[in-house]
């Protein structure tokens, strides 16, 4: 009898979180990236004075953040399979490689979108709402981020499947996840401007962004879904 | 997918082939081993050893020829056959930030076993490990992590177990242990054992088989060798190396 795919796919999910709980490493290399990004924008923004409408630049910063910490993330997601070896024990296990995928890639989404629970009212706090505050409802943000987040999270994981096995793994992450992320981040950062701006219009504006970000999600998700036996066997 | 009975071998190779780019890291290799049998695979080093395992293993395709394990072929059935078989290799393949309960439990999860719990229990009890059930593995001797390996790989009740130098950088204490664990299972199981120890592999056999270059140098049953014979025929085969 085969095993059940669900079981399967909570027993990683199940697992990557209780080895995160018990070491922090990635929530902690992560978050701290993305404070520290903050803290380097915050002393640029107040040595440039007043003059500058920061509410303009926000969005480019978040994704910025979260794009470079996410790759930390990715970076990491495969370490404990590959440094020891057990990536083969569960290959040897008669799973659905997808599965692994998709367990591995919420793993990914889950962490990333702690980080940006923690670190997103910060931002806010600096640049936004000291700043005049935000021009759009606050789901819009928070929307913008998951959206964005969902593909990050699966492309990600494909491409660190496929860097874990090379020499120079986080610079050939790096190579292959920027070009990949362009679409995304394009509409990402549009509607998080909508979000932080607002302006007439705002909703049916940031819909049509964040359509696209759905278009992207669903497409490229499913292509590393449908990839990931290759990937992962090669 | 093919139902094993009794008259199915437990491995059917024919002419399997596995390229590397030029190189070819078994050719036109077959052979046929019976349910029930203890295989000891001998050979030099890059002889295509693991690459056989791997092969029967499901972990790399083969290029060309055919490789059935239990009557399941190693590409079309792979899913199901994964379900069968069990591995032990030099490498622990356990999660060194997990308990010991965790990491098996987390394989029970992989394979569905039924009431885990009690299958876990059972193990660790067999393996002597029950005192360390909570202890994260990191924490674990290098026999007590070979042990704890052996626990995983008969966690689903595995029909064919294929030990890769399982008894490499073992104290003698974790030897008997796995001595004991391989004659308590012996009698329901198919064993392929790839080792590079002859006195150790040909106690345990019941066929015998040497590669050389990728290709099949002899394969016996256990019962048919010359131990003197075998034994000059595999030093000389480790003693001509690999091309």
């Amino acid at each position: 009898m085969r095993p059940s795919s669900w079981r399967q796919f909570v027993a990683i999910l199940r697992k990557d979180i209780v080895m995160e709980l018990r070491t922090f490493e990635m929530l902690t290399s992560m978050t701290l990236y993305t404070l520290l990004t903050m803290v380097i924008y915050q002393i640029a923004f107040t040595a440039a004075g007043g003059g500058l409408d920061v509410r303009l630049v926000t969005p480019g910063l978040i994704w910025v953040a979260f794009v470079f910490t996410s790759m930390l993330g990715l970076n990491r997601s495969f370490v404990h399979e590959k440094d020891q070896g057990v990536i083969e024990a569960i290959l040897l296990s008669p799973i659905d490689r997808p599965v692994i995928f998709l367990a591995k890639a919420a793993g990914n989404l889950l962490f990333l979108t702690i980080v940006e629970a923690v670190t997103i009212p910060v931002f806010v706090f600096l640049f936004v709402l000291s700043r005049g505050g935000l021009g759009g409802p606050a789901w819009m943000l928070v929307v913008a981020l998951f959206g964005a987040s969902v593909g990050m999270a699966g492309v990600g994981t494909l491409l660190a499947t496929i860097s874990v096995n090379t020499k120079g793994r986080d610079f050939i992450l790096a190579l292959m996840f920027m070009p990949l992320m362009y679409p995304l981040l394009t509409a990402a950062v549009q509607a998080t401007s909508i979000a932080i701006l607002g302006g007439v219009d705002a909703v049916p504006a940031f819909w049509r962004w964040m359509a696209w970000v759905g278009g992207y999600d669903a497409i490229m998700v499913l292509a590393a879904y449908g990839l990931y036996e290759f990937v992962i066997g090669a | 997918m093919a139902h094993a009975t009794s008259d199915t071998p437990a491995l059917q190779v024919e002419g399997l082939t596995r390229q590397f780019g030029l190189r070819r890291g078994l050719d036109e290799v077959s052979f046929e081993v019976p349910q029930g049998a203890f295989l000891s695979i001998f050979g030099p080093n890059g002889a295509g050893k693991t690459t056989l395992l791997r092969v029967l293993t499901t972990l790399l395709p083969p290029s060309k020829g055919t490789a059935k394990v239990n009557g399941l072929d190693v590409q079309a059935d792979a899913v199901e056959l994964r379900a069968m078989i069990g591995f032990i290799s030099h490498n622990p393949l356990l999660y060194p930030d997990l308990t010991a309960e965790e990491n098996l439990r987390f394989f029970a999860d992989m394979y569905g076993v039924p009431d885990p719990e009690a299958r876990i229990r059972e193990l660790l009890v067999d393996v002597e490990l029950d005192h360390r059930r909570l202890d994260v593995v990191r924490t674990f001797s290098r026999g007590m992590l070979q042990r704890l390996s052996i626990a995983r790989a008969l966690l689903h009740h595995p029909k064919v177990i294929f030990l890769d130098e399982p008894y490499s950088g073992l104290d003698p204490h974790a030897m008997d242990i796995l001595d004991n664990l391989i004659a308590q299972v012996r009698a329901e199981h198919t064993f392929v054992m790839v080792s590079h120890d002859l006195d150790k592999g040909l106690e345990l056999c019941s066929h015998a088989l040497i590669l050389a270059n990728g290709k099949v140098v002899s394969v016996q049953p256990a019962s048919e060798i010359d131990h003197d014979l075998f034994s000059a025929t595999y030093r000389s085969t480790v003693g001509s190396g690999v091309s």
